[in-house]
């Protein structure tokens, strides 16, 4: 719908109605920390990569993982970092690992997952890597594990 | 075995029964309420309650008073009292028009325990709770309004009259004071606290990963809150610390719950079938599901879309499905003479439960609830009949 | 063609899948009654205006050509689809295809008349449908569109060339005698 005709917008007058940054609780880091953050990760995913220990590879990766404003190049490592794992896991462990990955790294790691389906054709993202373990994690995780992704703010 | 009705091919927006169970008031997508009566194994429509023009969100009936309130996106409610009529001498349910100054949509209804209020959720931000003014012979209304920041989804009284549990779309579940002097005694100190004016803030518990709360609910003693959210969660709420369990589902979100006792709950939504949870303070786990799916009346194997082998341009069996499909599921009904084969879920409800509500009690715990669906069906079921989960996936067949 | 056309499935079937699972997903929708404007009951995705009841907007993808688009809100989604076109040819049978179902869309009620930008499809999908209809043949619908427009395309490219071969053998033939 084009909302264009609406030159004055007089939803921002109404104390009571929600505000985008008041749907979700901002992170409390600073985002020069999370960012620091992130690129120690990235180097503890080569160590577990290193010692095909993929399970460890992603909770490393997914746990607190970047959320929010201002924090893109944090966000932007961690999605490196993760494709890194996904495309080095053959397709028959996926199921196995997500097994293993608590519930709220299986919702943060469909999060990735859609993260990178809506952006086809960047580095090193393989549509087909992304669709096959969505397939595994659905099975594990569940539609609701999808439904979380849609609600949840927590943008990663 | 579950009792199953079919009430209507529209969707059952609401239910609620008479005091005996053998009337039952229900909102059938429409703005007009209907009773029915139980006549053997069917539910006959006996009166239409019409006074709304708009859909009808909510419908309760209050067990002692006899009397029923329903609510509307019309932003009204009316209280209908069985009445006789002046010339006949013969019953019948006259209503009685709420003043809820309320400007936007009522969402739900509920009267309170002792049936002297009753409280309306509203999409005005804002929750009107109903009290009779025995001196102009009508219901006025008091407004909760802060802190509630969207679309008020459900509401569930605590069993003191004076607490109400609040649902909103704002991803939140409260606990508010909705103690009205002219009615209320002073209520006693309760697990959510002690001095309670109207519209004291006693909780406020946001859903884990940001969904709207659809529904709440106390447990029999009031001690504990259960709400459930569209992020496929339900919460368990024990004041006193607070501590919070909160369990992630598989499945779809759930709308609507009911305790049946003091650490059981039946939960049901877009999974079109009823999960059982049970548990403590200690802590809460999914047990099983009330729907056996795997029971012979339910056990047609539903086949996939296969590839079919017409290939006429846009007369596809796509479109025959679509068309089919805009009939209400029409190849649903045996028969179809769809090329695609059918596909029927295995749960009994077809589509979302609308509303889940205790049916029969033994002594204070609930044996027997209620669940009304988006697919015109009425289902009794045996709360005790939990069966473990085998599929993750009722309503959502994925291949 | 059959054996063509399962194989061209088992390809498909992952990502077919994930826009299953997604949809189902998505259609978790109830009545709700707009809170901006008084008595009035609007797509809550098309209006735009209640930022709480709108949810993050998901994409699924083969590639950068075959993806599909959902955006949930708490009465209505709109799904909508970039149809694979690896020529000119399928451009252009693509196009011919989408405008002609567009031109229908009343026949085929969540049609939406205009597409979201960056997509050849869009569907309008509410609470009223899937109160209407079962919401689990809302997504087979769905699903089967996608894969009958994918087959279409392809037969379509199919006959167009026959047709090509026979003008031309009848016009080789024509000049040759």
């Amino acid at each position: 719908m084009d909302n264009s005709f609406r030159k004055i917008d007089i939803d921002i007058y109404d104390e009571d109605a929600l505000r985008d940054d008041e749907l979700y609780e901002t992170d409390p880091r600073d985002p020069a920390e999370v960012l620091q953050d992130a690129k120690q990760r990235q180097g503890a995913v080569r160590g577990f990569l290193a010692k095909n220990d993929i399970p460890g590879a992603l909770t490393v990766i997914l746990e607190n993982a970047p959320y929010g404003a201002n924090v893109e190049e944090a966000k932007i490592i961690t999605l490196q970092s993760l494709l890194t794992i996904l495309n080095t896991t053959k397709a028959t462990e996926i199921t196995g690992v997500v097994k293993l990955l608590s519930q709220d790294t299986q919702d943060t790691l469909m999060k990735y997952i859609y993260k990178g389906m809506a952006m086809p054709g960047w580095g090193d993202i393989s549509g087909s890597v992304l669709l096959g373990w969505h397939e595994k994690l659905t099975e594990v995780a569940g539609v609701g594990c999808i439904v979380r992704t849609m609600t949840d703010r927590r943008i990663v | 075995m579950p009792e199953v009705f079919t009430l209507a091919q529209t969707p059952v927006t609401a239910h609620s029964f008479s005091a005996d169970r053998s009337q039952l008031a229900v909102s059938l997508n429409s703005n007009d309420a209907q009773i029915l009566t139980r006549q053997g194994l069917e539910w006959v429509p006996t009166v239409t309650l019409s006074e709304h023009d708009k859909l009808i969100t909510s419908i309760d009936w209050a067990p002692n008073s006899n009397r029923i309130v329903t609510c509307s996106q019309d932003r009204n409610a009316y209280v209908w009292q069985e009445q006789p009529d002046l010339e006949t001498g013969k019953l019948v349910w006259k209503p009685t028009l709420v003043l809820l100054r309320i400007n936007r949509a009522a969402t739900h209804v509920r009267w309170s325990p002792r049936e002297d209020k009753f409280a309306v959720a509203s999409g005005a931000r804002a929750i009107a709770i109903c009290s009779f003014d025995p001196e102009n012979n009508w219901w006025v209304s008091k407004l909760l309004k802060k802190p509630i920041r969207s679309t008020v989804l459900s509401v569930d009284w605590h069993p003191n009259n004076v607490l109400l549990a609040a649902g909103s779309a704002d991803m939140k579940a409260r606990v508010f004071s909705a103690y009205i002097k002219e009615v209320d005694e002073r209520p006693a100190p309760t697990a959510w606290g002690s001095k309670l004016p109207f519209n004291t803030v006693c909780g406020e518990y946001s859903s884990p990963a940001g969904g709207w709360v659809h529904t709440v609910g106390f447990s029999p003693s009031g001690d504990v809150l259960a709400f459930a959210s569209h992020d496929s969660s339900i919460s368990i709420v024990y004041p006193n610390g607070p501590v919070i369990h909160n369990i992630r589902m598989p499945s779809l979100p759930i709308v609507s719950l009911s305790w049946t006792s003091e650490d059981t709950i039946v939960a049901a939504g877009h999974d079109c079938r009823p999960f059982v949870f049970s548990g403590s303070e200690g802590g809460w786990q999914e047990a099983g599901t009330l729907d056996d799916t795997t029971s012979p009346r339910s056990a047609e194997p539903r086949s996939g879309f296969g590839p079919s082998n017409s290939v006429g341009r846009l007369r596809t069996s796509a479109f025959a499905t679509f068309r089919d499909a805009d009939s209400r599921g029409q190849s649903a009904i045996a028969g179809s003479a769809s090329p695609t084969a059918d596909t029927k879920l295995l749960t009994i409800h077809q589509n979302t439960i609308t509303d889940v509500r205790p049916y029969e009690y033994s002594g204070s715990n609930v044996i027997k609830v209620s669940t009304s669906g988006v697919d015109g069906m009425l289902v009794i079921w045996d709360v005790n009949a939990v069966v473990a989960l085998t599929g993750r996936l009722g309503g959502a067949h994925l291949m | 063609m059959n054996l063509q056309h399962s194989v061209m499935s088992n390809v498909l079937r992952p990502y077919l899948a994930a826009v299953r699972s997604t949809l189902t997903a998505a259609l978790t929708l109830e009545n709700f009654s707009s809170q901006v404007v008084e008595r009035h009951n609007k797509p809550e995705v098309e209006a735009g205006t209640s930022k709480e009841v709108l949810l993050n907007p998901l994409t699924i993808s083969r590639n950068e050509n075959e993806r599909v688009f959902i955006e949930p809100s708490i009465n209505s989604i709109r799904l909508s689809i970039k149809i694979k076109q690896a020529d000119e040819i399928e451009r252009i049978l693509c196009n011919k295809f989408t405008r002609f179902m567009m031109q229908r869309a009343e026949s085929f009620i969540v049609l939406r008349r205009k597409p979201v930008p960056g997509y050849d499809i869009s569907f309008l999908i509410t609470n009223t449908h899937t109160e209407t209809m079962l919401k689990h043949k809302i997504v087979d619908f769905i699903i089967q569109f996608m894969e009958e427009v994918d087959k279409e395309i392809s037969e379509m490219k199919l006959s167009l060339n026959a047709r090509a071969r026979i003008v031309a053998e009848s016009y080789l033939t024509a000049i040759q005698g």
